[in-house]
């Protein structure tokens, strides 16, 4: 069993005179229908993101979908503020990660939908991104308790 | 102009053979620029006993942030499960209108930039009827 912690601090001083804000919270990262087993797995990436189309960031799979406590970290590492990606799922825009964001949040791809070959579960709950302005290097993590290994064409 | 800035630590012992950590750091801007956003709806908590789908956040509003939040602008959500964990059954389904995002157990948070629109409501599903608090803030311009 792992052990991994994620950790936010969000911190503002400056709202108002009387008002702050200096939020902590740690949480680590278990298997779904465990008191505290942590989960074993991890794909780690980085990417450049070219501008103009869509693309599958981390694609689904019937593995992820029965065992559905995954999280999902995304950073844009870009600096130009006007620069961004456009994170999805399946046909919901999620949010802009203009350069410096990140987001983190658990996946549990859960939705049904058709079959295709893009999709061999049927749950097209990918998590897509597309590059606005220029292009974007991203990088990216799923930490997750096992995906659906895809047999070698060649095998 | 306030300056709000959201760190997330990744840390692990033992998910490899080295350990790791990934730390960063976000500055909360308004779109396409180094101006920091201005406008929170401040912590808030919503304590519930329903296994009901329940609107968090409502784009179906006339005004507020319904107004304000909107895809060409810049808007994150914070909202975390502050239940105990118990035995790991137990969680809150996030969803984007009618997709499912994923699941909060006790303990979990998430931060998510937030596109807003029409009808483009932050919801939430609790597995069961056990009493559950979210903790929730918005910071948007």
């Amino acid at each position: 069993m792992a052990t991994t912690t994620a950790t936010i601090d969000i911190v503002s001083q400056d709202w108002s005179k009387n008002y702050e804000i200096n939020l902590n919270a740690p949480m680590d990262l278990f298997k779904h229908n465990t008191t505290g087993t942590g989960l074993l797995q991890m794909n780690y990436h980085k990417a450049v993101i070219p501008t103009g189309t869509n693309f599958t960031l981390i694609q689904e799979s019937a593995a992820l979908n029965s065992n559905p406590a995954n999280y999902v970290y995304i950073a844009n590492n870009n600096t130009d503020p006007e620069d961004y990606v456009i994170i999805s799922i399946q046909n919901e825009v999620i949010g802009r990660l203009y350069s410096g964001d990140w987001a983190f949040f658990p996946w549990s791809n859960a939705t049904t939908a058709t079959a295709g070959v893009d999709d061999p579960s049927g749950n097209d709950t990918d998590i897509e991104i597309q590059a606005v302005t220029h292009e974007c290097i991203v990088e990216y993590a799923l930490f997750h308790s096992g995906e659906t290994l895809l047999t070698a064409s060649d095998s | 102009m306030a300056t709000t800035t959201a760190t997330i630590t990744l840390t692990s012992n033992d998910i490899s053979d080295s350990p790791i950590s990934i730390t960063n750091q976000a500055i909360f801007t308004t779109a396409g620029t180094d101006t920091g956003i201005t406008e929170t709806t401040g912590l808030a908590r919503k304590k519930f006993a329903t296994s009901g789908n329940t609107v968090l956040l409502d784009h179906g509003l006339a005004q507020g942030i319904a107004q304000d939040v909107t895809a060409d602008k810049s808007a994150k959500v914070y909202i975390r499960n502050i239940n105990d964990r118990g035995d790991g059954t137990k969680y809150v389904t996030i969803l984007l209108t009618a997709v499912e995002i994923g699941r909060l157990y006790g303990g979990d948070w998430m931060l998510i930039p937030w596109s807003g629109g029409s009808g483009k409501d932050v919801e939430f599903t609790a597995s069961d009827t056990t009493e559950t608090t979210l903790e929730y803030c918005v910071f948007y311009e």
